[in-house]
């Protein structure tokens, strides 16, 4: 490049010629340059990126389709490159759509619609397109079958960088055995490095997608793994939903503003967002006002017996009517003066505006504009009269009662002074409100040797500011906040300001904790599973749902950490594990608490467990676009926690249940090999037969015994229950001859030559329950016990 | 010890047996109480005049892991004494824990000497019969008797004849595991002195005092075992000997007097079979190392809680023995009985022994 210096001596100016080379850079070559912001920094991470935007593509368009998902991934290794194959039962796409979708970044129906879905942005699918190009050379081969279409449109593309346009290089129709379906296959400079996260990220993907088959090949696999469904239930439809006015920023605002049909700026937040209704509409427009045009004080109305100085005030403003008229117009505006509790200076010029048409219409006289104006000026000098009075009392009540007379007095007078100085009518922002009230306490402080501090200062602007009134004047109409930042910045403060009630959730689609539980069943062979469902939450205007699910003991790994699952609207994030706030929030919780244990009281815990946890947003807030961590969000943060901690409760009283077991258990097995020995020792003895010891080892056990008696055809079962608790008890007996007379509403139903009697009794702490029945001849039995864990059972048949 | 005894042990033990095996059969879980083992639980009886169990138990049930292990020892050990006692053989405690090694039930097997000494004791307290009615034998055989008396001894091989003075060496007479296996009789003795160390016996033996004096030496060896107890309380109740204990002028020499006077803890059961209350005791007592300007050693902290303990111990709640720990503990000081041989070697059995024997009116 030509150094500055030297083309500065040249005719043609530098400007023009630095011109020459810049130009508008397509998207497509920005991510070329940019491939780690989209997670394809390497070979092997490029590949489970690949996949991981294949699979979310494939499982959004069959649910969209209403289609259980049927997945097939393959992953070849062709020597120097790896293929890598997707295939979906999804409907298809039009050939029309077909090079878009996969050869034009930023194409898609998601990124401005305010639904849960996995892909958002619309460059994941053509990003894997693009690397595949990039590092192959060769094209994507593209098959897609629509229902009902003969055979199946087959494209060969690459994307045009410079353009951020497909470009076809092949295509044609084929047969394919998929009735409906997309295929896609690209070619990639890979490796198998990253094996561990694909398995894991498929195995992820079942376990919040419990209602798609995937199946999964890749080159060290003789047979392709299965993820089987574990419900045929598609997940709820979501339906798009308005913005909510909390949820918006300004640029997105002034564009909505530009494309709005409405002119009134009361119908344009009722068309354009959602949960904006009349009401609503008028608290945002008041609090529009209260920011644009700011408030106007209202003062306190002279005392009763100054009302004839008011009057005589009044009517020495009106000039030219008769001396009746006069007088009741001054009396009259007096009397509706004294009457009011404050009064602001629409609301005088309002009062002043009535009077005169009824005094005019009982005097048939007319009090015209410039005689009411004249009047409402008198009377606003007498209201205005006396601020520092006001002030005072309103000072006085705001600031504590420590702060002496002379302070008080001191910031009511220059606050005072603020007003009558300050705009028009008394009117002032609540900015501009705080600003009279610094500079009065500032000088008070400078002049009184008093502090103010910033509490008292607020609590003084709150207490004056609540006692101030809207203006009833017209908001500006939509055309006018296009131009006007300002404005629409007042009205996007003003929207923010306002209760509104949270958005929808159709717009979501959480997975539902009995799908979370069954979805790690399916996935992950443990003796546990929990999971929780959060209602939905908005985090800026987008509604948010968080799911957690655990799984603990059984096969799961029991050295190390536990797994952390995370996932963000059914997409399992596989990258940036530290930097997400799932991680972080999981840290955070005293595992120690849900007896699972934690080194040093926080991080990951130790164990056999698996904590999943899935946040369901309209807008998921990523740290990066390569969408592989949650962002730090608070109200997402917090929901984390309580949707884990409902599940770690549920985790809690299993542990707890399961040591009381073991300790039971463990108790039992030393007594119950103790018993047997004593009772041996003891026949050694004495010389007698073994005596029983199985009664005092229920006893012991605090158990459940459950003892046969045989006694003349009659067959007694007595239930002893020796714990502390009352049972509920299923208890069947498999006789082999027919029951007869079966006690305790017992049933007994006929199988192939066996008879099944059941009763259920509910045998109360300490109590005793004996079930009867008849029999005729030798009979054969077998009693099993249900409604009662094993180790606090004990029966003697 | 006559076959009756032997066949009544027996009996007993196998009676509680039954017991528990009665408790099986009513479908209740076997246990065994016995009185709580503690100084806070003995209580002086006043007709027997010793100091015995109150009423406090502890109950040792199969409800408890710990329970039903030590019910388990108590059968299995039930079984090996009423197999000795069935072949007349007999064993040490000692012997005893090393033989559960042997049983086939590990939950069987005593984890330490402690447990099966316990175990023992237990098994007196709830049969009535003597541990040595079981055969059982503590590890160190009985002190040492030297005297002017004439007793016959059943041996395993055959009645001995012993007079304690003619036909010992100067060790003395070994006093039997099982004293009632002696018969006294004939003795020329006017008292018993019981002496708390081997030096102080082998000084007064050497000296002649037992013949001087016409004194039964019995020799306490330290805490006196059972067999010793009981033949000092025979020798006082039999013979009609008055008893006195000579040892060092310290809280534990204080306590094997008691001893022997009141009875021990851990043996309250047998108070009346072992102790003798008319016992007297001699010294060092704390006025005497005053009185005698005797050398002394400080006293160490355990000793000062030992003192303060005994303040507290029912048995030595008398005028007595609170005027002597008062002393003690404010002259800070203690003396062994060996100390007298300060004012040379003859002068415990020349002066001490015949002066303080004269106040308390023995001689």
């Amino acid at each position: 490049m030509p150094s500055i210096q030297s083309t500065l001596g040249e005719d043609e100016g530098i400007a023009e010629e630095l011109a020459e080379s810049q130009r508008q850079i397509s998207i497509a070559e920005f991510f070329e340059k940019n491939k780690h912001m989209l997670g394809f920094d390497s070979g092997a991470r490029g590949l489970v990126t690949a996949v991981k935007e294949a699979v979310d593509n494939a499982l959004d368009a069959t649910e969209e389709a209403g289609i259980l998902p049927d997945i097939y991934v393959e992953i070849d290794d062709e020597g120097d490159y790896y293929t890598l194959i997707v295939e979906d039962n999804g409907p298809g796409i039009t050939k029309e759509q077909v090079p878009k979708v996969f050869g034009k970044l930023l194409y898609g129906s998601r990124f401005h619609a305010r639904e849960q879905s996995r892909g958002q942005q619309g460059i994941g699918i053509s990003a894997a397109v693009l690397y595949s190009q990039l590092t192959s050379g060769k094209p994507a081969k593209i098959t897609s079958r629509t229902k009902g279409s003969a055979e199946a449109e087959y494209f060969e593309l690459i994307i045009d960088t410079d353009e951020n346009e497909p470009e076809i290089k092949n295509s044609g129709t084929t047969s394919w055995d998929r009735t409906h379906g997309t295929r896609i296959e690209l070619e990639m400079e890979a490796n198998m490095r990253a094996r561990s996260q694909l398995l894991k990220y498929m195995q992820h993907t079942a376990v919040v997608n419990p209602h798609a088959r995937l199946t999964f090949k890749e080159p060290s696999m003789d047979e392709p793994r299965q993820y089987e469904r574990a419900t045929d239930e598609l997940p709820a439809e979501t339906e798009e939903i308005r913005p909510h006015p909390h949820g918006v920023e300004l640029g997105t605002v002034l564009k909505m503003l530009a494309a709005t049909d409405s002119h009134s700026v009361s119908g344009f937040v009722q068309e354009e967002f959602t949960r904006v209704g009349r009401k609503t509409a008028d608290s945002i427009l008041d609090n529009f006002r209260d920011r644009h045009f700011g408030r106007e004080a209202a003062w306190k109305p002279p005392q009763k017996h100054e009302k004839s100085d008011l009057a005589r005030a009044v009517a020495e403003a009106v000039s030219n009517k008769s001396k009746d008229a006069t007088a009741a117009f001054g009396d009259e505006v007096a009397e509706a003066i004294v009457g009011r509790n404050r009064l602001a200076h629409h609301e005088l010029v309002e009062l002043v505006a009535e009077t005169a048409k009824s005094v005019g219409d009982d005097h048939g006289e007319t009090f015209g504009d410039t005689v009411q104006e004249n009047a409402v000026e008198a009377a606003w000098e007498q209201l205005t009269d006396d601020r520092v009075g006001d002030l005072y009392q309103l000072v006085d009540k705001a600031t504590s009662t420590r702060k002496d007379d002379k302070t008080v007095r001191g910031l009511a007078e220059r606050l005072a002074k603020r007003f009558e100085k300050g705009r028009e009518r008394d009117r002032a922002t609540h900015d501009e409100l705080r600003e009279y009230v610094d500079r009065a306490a500032d000088q008070t402080e400078e002049y009184d040797d008093a502090t103010i501090g910033d509490t008292a200062r607020e609590n003084v602007v709150m207490e004056v500011w609540n006692t101030m009134t809207t203006v009833p004047d017209a908001v500006p109409k939509v055309r006018e906040f296009v131009d006007d930042r300002d404005m629409a910045s007042d009205l996007l403060e003003a929207m923010k300001q306002t209760d509104i009630i949270s958005p929808p959730t159709n717009c979501l689609s959480p997975i539902t904790d009995d799908l979370v539980e069954a979805g790690l069943k399916k996935e992950f062979d443990a003796d546990f599973y929990a999971a929780s469902t959060r209602d939905a939450d908005v985090h800026g205007g987008d509604p948010f749902i968080v799911e957690a699910g655990i799984a603990y003991g059984g096969e799961l790994e029991a050295d190390g950490q536990a797994d952390v699952l995370r996932f963000a609207n059914r997409v399992p994030l596989v990258y940036q594990r530290g930097a997400c706030a799932t991680t972080d929030v999981v840290k955070s919780i005293g595992w120690r608490n849900y007896n699972l244990s934690q080194p040093g009281g926080s991080g990951i815990p130790n164990g056999p467990a698996v904590i999943m946890v899935h946040v369901a947003s309209t807008n998921v807030p990523f740290t990066s676009e390569s969408k592989d961590a949650v962002a730090n969000v608070p109200e997402i943060e917090d929901e984390i926690e309580l949707a884990i901690r409902e599940a770690a409760r549920e985790l809690k009283s299993y542990l707890n249940k399961r040591k009381s077991l073991e300790k039971r258990k463990k108790k039992q097995n030393v007594i119950a090999s103790i018993l047997p020995e004593m009772a041996e020792k003891l026949a050694d003895v004495t010389g007698q037969e073994k005596p029983r010891y199985e009664d005092a080892l229920a006893r012991i056990m605090n158990n459940v015994l459950v003892e046969r008696e045989v006694e003349d055809g009659t067959v007694r079962l007595v239930v002893e229950n020796n714990s502390g608790t009352n049972e509920d008890l299923e208890i069947t007996d498999i006789v082999s001859a027919e029951p007869r007379n079966l006690s305790d509403g017992a049933t007994a139903v006929d199988m192939d030559g066996e008879w099944f009697v059941k009763w259920s009794p509910t045998v109360e702490s300490g109590d005793e329950v004996a079930l009867e029945y008849e029999v005729e001849g030798d009979a054969s039995f077998d009693v099993s016990v249900e409604g009662i864990e094993d180790p606090k059972l004990t029966v003697n048949q | 010890m006559s076959a009756d005894n032997e066949a009544k042990a027996q009996e007993k033990l196998i009676d509680l047996a039954a017991e528990f095996y009665d408790q099986f059969d009513r479908g209740e879980i076997p246990e065994m109480s016995v009185p709580t083992r503690t100084k806070s639980n003995i209580v002086f009886d006043e007709d027997e005049e010793v100091w015995v169990y109150g009423d406090r138990e502890s109950t040792r049930s199969a409800n408890s892991v710990r329970g039903a292990r030590k019910l388990l020892k108590a059968i299995y050990t039930i079984d090996f004494l009423s197999e000795q006692l069935e072949e007349d053989r007999s064993s040490t405690l000692r012997e005893l824990y090393y033989l559960s090694e042997s049983w086939d039930v590990d939950e069987a097997q005593f984890s330490s000497q402690d447990e099966s000494n316990q175990l023992v004791e237990d098994l007196e307290i709830v049969s009535e019969v003597t541990r040595e009615d079981f055969h059982m034998r503590p590890e160190e055989s009985g002190a040492t008797i030297m005297g002017p008396l004439h007793l016959r001894e059943q041996t395993r091989r055959g009645e001995r004849e012993i007079h304690c003075q003619e036909d010992v060496g100067e060790g003395g007479y070994q006093i039997p595991n099982n004293p009632d296996t002696i018969e006294f009789l004939d003795n020329d003795a006017d008292f018993v002195l019981c002496v708390e160390t081997g030096g102080m016996r082998d000084r007064l033996v050497e000296n002649g005092f037992d013949e001087e004096y016409n004194t039964i030496i019995v020799h306490l060896k330290g805490q006196p075992a059972r067999a010793t107890r009981r033949i000092t309380k025979r020798l006082h109740d039999e013979l009609d000997l008055p008893v006195t204990v000579f040892a060092d002028g310290d809280p534990w020499s204080y306590r094997i007097f008691s001893s022997v006077a009141y009875g021990s803890i851990k043996s309250a059961h047998l108070s009346e079979y072992l102790a003798t209350p008319e016992a007297q005791f001699i010294g060092i007592q704390p006025e005497d190392i005053v009185e005698y300007d005797l050398p002394t050693d400080p006293l160490s902290d355990s000793d000062i809680n030992a003192l303060e303990s005994e303040l507290e111990d029912p048995r030595f709640q008398t005028d007595y023995w609170e005027e002597q720990i008062e002393i003690q503990l404010d002259i800070e000081k203690k003396s062994e009985q060996q100390s007298l041989a300060s004012h040379g070697l003859d002068f415990v059995t020349e002066t001490y022994l015949p002066e303080r024997l004269t106040e308390m009116g023995v001689l």
